[in-house]
C-alpha cells in the first residue's frame, strides 16, 4: 500500500508539475505577464472585421482586433491589443491596411518602412486604408483602360457611331433632298427619344468623373495619405480619367450633333438604336467604374480622421 | 405487410432498448454525485481505494502508454510535415500538428487506451461479482458498494484519462517542436504564437471537459454494463461484449459532439 | 430453503450464497460494515474487525483473500462479518456447504463459545445431517 500511495503521489504531483508549468507558458505565450499595448485604427468601413482579427507583421501575428465603434463622425474606429514586447515594431510612419486575401482569413498588416523611425506613443489613432490599394490598382487600371478603349472605339473615325452618324447624315439628306417627304419615311418619335436619353446619360457621366477627379485631386495631394507607389498609380488613374472624359465630351458633342439631324428629321432609324446600345453599354461600365473608386475612398466618407 | 410490421417492432424494441440504457446509466451518475456529495463517503479507505484505481489505471501502464504515444505522435507529425512541405503550406505544420494531435487525437486515443485496459476489466470484474452474489451479500449487510466499487473506479478514471491525456499532448507538443526546429531555440517565438493562438482558455477547458467525459465513459458504462449482467457465468463474456460495444460508442459520440460544438 | 434466504431485516445469515468480497482481504471484509454502514473512521473500522477475529481464534487470517482461504478460515471471516452486523439473531444457512473439510457441528458450538455473544444461533441444515448435531 505504501509503494501504491508513493506512485500515485509521484504521478500526481510530476502531472500536475507539468500541467501547471504549462499552463503558465501558456499564460505567457498569450501575454498575461506583460502589459497590454492598444492603437486604434481608424476605417472608413469596417467591412470584414470582427473581434480577433489578427494584426501581422511581416507576417507573423502580433496583436488582436478587440473591438469595433464609431466616432463621432460616424467612422469606424477599430480597437487593437497587443503585447508590449511587439509594439517596437509599430512606428510614426507604419502603414496599416486590411487585408483581405481571396483565400484565408482577413488581417489587418502593419508595414513599418523605417524600423530605426520614431515609435508610435500607445493609444494612438492611425489610419486604416481599407481594402488594400496597393493590391487593387492593378484591377483598377486594366477596368479603366477597358473603358477608355470602349469610349475611343465609339469616337473613331472608321468607328460604329461615327460610320451611323455619316450614315444618318446622307440618309436625311437625301431624304430632304430629294423627296422632301421626312415624317413619312423615318421612324416613330419614341426611337428619337433613345437618342436623347443617351445623351443625358453620358452627360451625368461626365459629371461624375468630374467630381471623382476632384476627389482623386484632393487624395492625391492630401499629406502622407498613400505612399509614393500608390500616389504613382493614382496619378495614372486620373490621366486616365481625364483622357476618358475627354473622350465622352467629343462623344456628346457628335450625340448632340446627331441629336440636331435627328431633330431636323424628328426620328432615328435602326442605326440609331444600335447606337445607342453601344453609348450606353460604355456609360454603364464607366459608372460602374465610377462606383468603385467611390467605394475606396478613404477620404470621401470620413473627414474627421487626422493623420499624425 | 407482416414484414414492415415486425421491422416497424424491431425497430421500437431497439429505441427503449437504448432508452433504457441511457436512463440505467444516468440513473447510476446521478447516484455516484450524490455519492460524491456525502460526507460520509470521505474517509480513509474511500481514499485508499482511489489511490489504488489510480495506480491500476494510469500509474501502472505510464511507461508503456508513453512510449506509445512517442511513437504515434512521431508517426503523425512526420506525416504532416512531408505533407504540408509537398504542398507548399509548412507555415501552418505546426498548427496542424497541434490541432490533430493534442485537440483530437491523443485524448481519444487515450481514452481507447483506457477503455480497452481499465473498461474491459471494470466490466468483467462487476459482472463477477454479480453473478457470484457478492453484490447481494453486500445488500445483505446493508453496506453500499456505491462508496468503496464505484465511485473510486469512475473518480481513477476521470483522474487518469485527463491526467494521461494531458502528458501526451505536452509530450506531442514537446515533439512537434522537436520535429519542426530541431533541437534550437529558434522556433520558440513562432511556436509559442501558434500554440496561443489555437489554445484560447475556452479551447483548452473544452479539452479538459471532454478527456473528463471520456473518463466517465470509459468507467461507467463498463460498470453499469456490468450490473446488468443476467446471473449465468456464461454471460459474463456477452456482458462485457455488450458493454465495450457501449464505451466505443460513447467514445464517438463524445468526439463527435466535441468537434460539432468546436467549428460550427 | 427458499424461506431462509427472505428471513428480515433483523436476521444477520451465514451461507455460501453470501460470499465474501473476493479481492478483499478478510480484515476489510468485515470492517466493511462500521465503515459504511455506522461511518466510523477506516482505522476504529479495521480495529473492530480485527478484535472479532482474535475474539473467533483466528487473529492470523487478517490479510488473507478469499481465494487463498482454507474453508473453516473462509466460514470464520463469513460468521465474523455476521456478527459485527450486531443484528438480534444469527442464522447459519446450511454449514455443510461451506465448511466440508472440518467436522463442522463441533467447530461451530467451539466458535459459538469463543465468541460470547447474546443473541441466539440458529443453524439450518438438511435433515439427514441431523445426526452430526447429536454427538
Amino acid at each position: 500500500m505504501n509503494t501504491f500511495n508513493f506512485k500515485v503521489g509521484l504521478f500526481a504531483l510530476a502531472t500536475l508539475l507539468l500541467g501547471a508549468a504549462f499552463l503558465a507558458y501558456l499564460l505567457y505565450a498569450r501575454g498575461y505577464f506583460e502589459n497590454t499595448y492598444r492603437l486604434q485604427l481608424a476605417a472608413a468601413s469596417a467591412d470584414g472585421v470582427v473581434p480577433g482579427v489578427p494584426l501581422v507583421f511581416s507576417g507573423i501575428e502580433i496583436g488582436n482586433v478587440t473591438s469595433l465603434g464609431f466616432n463621432e463622425g460616424g467612422g469606424i474606429v477599430i480597437q487593437l491589443e497587443l503585447p508590449e514586447r511587439h509594439a517596437k515594431w509599430l512606428k510614426q510612419d507604419s502603414i496599416y491596411t486590411l487585408d483581405k486575401p481571396l483565400i484565408g482569413s482577413v488581417k489587418i498588416s502593419v508595414d513599418s518602412g523605417d524600423l530605426a523611425g520614431a515609435a508610435l506613443p500607445e493609444n494612438s489613432t492611425m489610419l486604416l486604408l481599407t481594402p488594400d490599394i496597393n493590391k487593387e490598382i492593378p484591377v483598377l487600371i486594366a477596368q479603366v483602360k477597358a473603358i477608355l478603349v470602349n469610349v475611343e472605339h465609339l469616337t473613331r473615325k472608321e468607328s460604329d457611331v461615327n460610320a451611323t452618324l455619316a450614315n444618318l447624315k446622307t440618309v436625311t439628306g437625301r431624304m430632304t433632298g430629294e423627296y422632301g417627304m421626312l415624317e413619312s419615311i423615318l421612324g416613330s418619335p419614341e426611337q428619337a427619344r433613345a437618342v436623347t436619353d443617351s445623351l443625358d446619360k453620358t452627360r451625368a457621366l461626365m459629371i461624375k468623373l468630374d467630381g471623382l477627379a476632384g476627389k482623386m485631386d484632393q487624395w492625391l495631394f492630401a499629406q502622407d495619405g498613400v505612399a509614393d507607389s500608390t500616389r504613382e498609380s493614382l496619378a495614372q488613374i486620373r490621366l486616365m480619367l481625364n483622357d476618358a472624359q475627354s473622350s465622352l465630351k467629343k462623344a456628346d458633342e457628335m450625340m448632340t450633333n446627331a441629336v440636331a439631324i435627328s431633330a431636323d428629321v424628328k426620328a432615328g432609324t435602326q442605326d440609331i438604336a444600335a447606337l445607342r446600345a453601344e453609348i450606353d453599354d460604355a456609360v454603364r461600365k464607366a459608372n460602374a467604374l465610377v462606383n468603385e473608386i467611390n467605394k475606396m475612398w478613404p477620404f470621401a466618407r470620413d473627414p474627421e480622421v487626422k493623420l499624425p | 405487410m407482416n414484414f414492415l410490421a415486425a421491422s416497424i417492432e424491431s425497430i421500437g424494441a431497439k429505441i427503449v432498448r437504448g432508452l433504457a440504457v441511457g436512463y440505467g446509466l444516468l440513473a447510476f451518475l446521478t447516484e455516484a454525485l450524490l455519492a460524491l456529495l456525502d460526507r460520509n463517503t470521505w474517509n480513509r479507505a474511500t481514499f485508499d481505494v482511489v489511490v489504488k484505481q489510480i495506480y491500476f489505471t494510469a500509474v501502472q501502464i505510464l511507461p508503456v502508454f508513453l512510449t506509445y504515444v512517442l511513437v504515434i505522435s512521431w508517426l503523425i507529425i512526420t506525416i504532416i510535415l512531408t505533407t504540408a512541405r509537398d504542398f507548399g503550406l509548412s507555415a501552418f505544420a505546426s498548427e496542424m500538428t497541434i490541432r490533430v494531435l493534442v485537440l483530437e487525437l491523443l485524448p481519444f486515443l487515450t481514452a481507447l487506451y483506457i477503455a480497452l485496459r481499465s473498461g474491459s476489466a471494470i466490466n468483467t470484474e462487476i459482472a463477477l461479482m454479480r453473478v457470484n452474489n457478492e453484490l447481494d451479500a453486500l445488500a445483505h449487510c446493508k453496506v453500499p458498494p456505491m462508496p468503496f466499487e464505484f465511485l473510486p473506479r469512475l473518480i481513477s478514471g476521470v483522474i487518469s484519462v485527463v491526467a494521461l491525456a494531458s502528458l501526451a499532448c505536452l509530450l506531442a507538443v514537446l515533439l512537434g517542436y522537436l520535429a519542426i526546429y530541431g533541437l534550437n531555440a529558434s522556433g520558440f517565438e513562432y511556436y509559442t504564437r501558434t500554440i496561443s493562438k489555437i489554445l484560447d482558455f475556452k479551447i483548452v477547458a473544452g479539452l479538459f471537459f471532454k478527456c473528463a467525459l471520456f473518463g466517465l465513459a470509459v468507467t461507467a458504462i463498463p460498470i453499469t454494463a456490468g450490473l446488468e449482467t443476467p446471473k449465468k457465468l456464461f454471460m459474463v463474456p456477452v456482458s462485457v461484449l455488450r458493454g465495450m460495444m457501449k464505451v466505443f460508442f460513447a467514445i464517438m459520440v463524445i468526439e463527435v459532439v466535441s468537434l460539432a460544438l468546436k467549428y460550427i | 430453503m427458499a424461506a431462509v434466504a427472505e428471513l428480515g431485516d433483523d436476521v444477520a445469515r451465514v451461507g455460501f450464497d453470501l460470499p465474501l468480497r473476493a479481492n478483499l482481504s478478510a480484515l476489510d471484509n468485515i470492517a466493511l460494515i462500521p465503515l459504511y454502514q455506522r461511518h466510523y473512521g477506516a482505522a476504529e473500522a479495521s480495529q473492530q474487525a480485527q478484535a472479532l477475529l482474535t475474539l473467533l481464534g483466528h487473529a492470523d487470517i487478517a490479510s488473507l483473500r478469499d481465494p487463498d482461504m482454507t474453508p473453516s478460515q473462509r466460514f470464520v471471516t463469513q460468521l465474523a462479518r455476521a456478527l459485527i452486523l450486531k443484528r438480534p439473531r444469527l442464522v447459519i444457512d446450511r454449514p455443510g456447504a461451506t465448511l466440508y473439510d472440518v467436522p463442522y457441528p463441533r467447530f461451530i458450538r467451539q466458535l459459538a463459545d469463543q465468541a460470547n455473544t447474546i443473541g441466539t444461533w440458529e443453524i439450518f441444515d438438511f435433515s439427514w445431517n441431523q445426526a452430526l448435531y447429536s454427538e
